[in-house]
């Protein structure tokens, strides 16, 4: 019966490779798959930050019609500005239109 | 802070420099542990795969233990997931394969060893490439394998039982 001791010695002697220069096409293959991740991640991320914006400005526009709703007819008295909801609704849609022209105006430059 | 460790941590910050780094540091391992484990087939993809989850997972490691192992882990963790993905079973394939190990000292020593691991299952063949060929410890094994120290006692045992059994050059 041979030892186990003698045995793991001889195994391990069997299963040793020498320890070999790194195979530079395969760092490269995952060099460029960790950029195209990174890529794919800011992707996303802007994509989720555009949904955020265009469900604000979605959430802000449909505020607006309920309090324009609210107003009744419109009517602009002499000498008074207009205040109260239909003030609010105006900033919103104001504010909507902002959000919504700001990146036609960024990408036409 | 040894030169793995600072490199992780820089890699967890999203540094890609770092992480390729240490991809240059344990591809070896990774590859020759996974080839030998999958008999050759897919392990190159299997090793990709590998490094991608580490680069994601890049903010999970801990510093426990080394860098090694912990690749080593997520490498024993994807060859479980893609074995049973693929619907293999626990077949053995006793058929001898073919594996290009130009650096191994004698190669009819290393078609044999191949053919004897060919004849373990899995979980011995994972035990005996990470204590015999990776020069783990058996508490080391265990914890990238995700077993009891006892358990992977009795896997390395068993292994070496039946690889003695088939390998002429050792008898």
């Amino acid at each position: 019966m041979i030892d186990d001791n003698l045995i793991d010695e001889r195994l391990t002697a069997l299963f040793a490779e020498p320890e070999a220069a790194p195979d530079e096409a395969f760092v490269g293959r995952i060099q460029r798959a960790v950029l195209a991740e990174q890529r794919m991640a800011a992707a996303r991320k802007a994509l989720w930050l555009r949904f955020g914006i265009e469900a604000a400005g979605s959430v802000a526009v449909a505020i607006a019609f309920v309090l324009l709703g609210r107003l009744g007819p419109f009517t602009l008295e002499l000498g008074k500005g207009p205040s109260g909801p239909g003030l609010a609704a105006g900033l919103v849609l104001l504010l909507w239109l902002a959000v919504e022209l700001r990146p036609v105006a960024a990408t036409k430059t | 802070m040894d030169q793995d460790s600072e490199l992780a941590r820089r890699a967890a910050a999203g540094d890609a420099v770092a992480f390729t780094a240490l991809v240059r540091l344990h591809e070896g391992a990774v590859r020759r542990f996974l080839t030998r484990l999958t008999r050759g087939r897919g392990a190159d993809d299997l090793s990709q795969d590998v490094f991608l989850k580490a680069w994601r997972m890049a903010g999970h490691w801990r510093g426990e233990g080394s860098y090694r192992g912990w690749l080593m882990r997520i490498a024993w963790t994807q060859f479980l997931s893609a074995h049973r993905a693929a619907g293999r079973s626990a077949a053995r394939d006793q058929a001898a394969y073919d594996l290009d190990l130009p650096s191994a000292p004698d190669p009819d020593a290393a078609i044999d060893l191949n053919r004897a691991l060919a004849a373990l299952g899995e979980r011995e063949r994972a035990a005996a490439l990470l204590c015999y060929g990776e020069g783990c410890s058996h508490a080391e094994a265990a914890e990238i394998m995700g077993l009891p120290l006892g358990t992977l006692k009795s896997i390395v045992a068993r292994a070496r039982t039946a690889l003695a059994a088939q390998l002429e050059t050792i008898q």
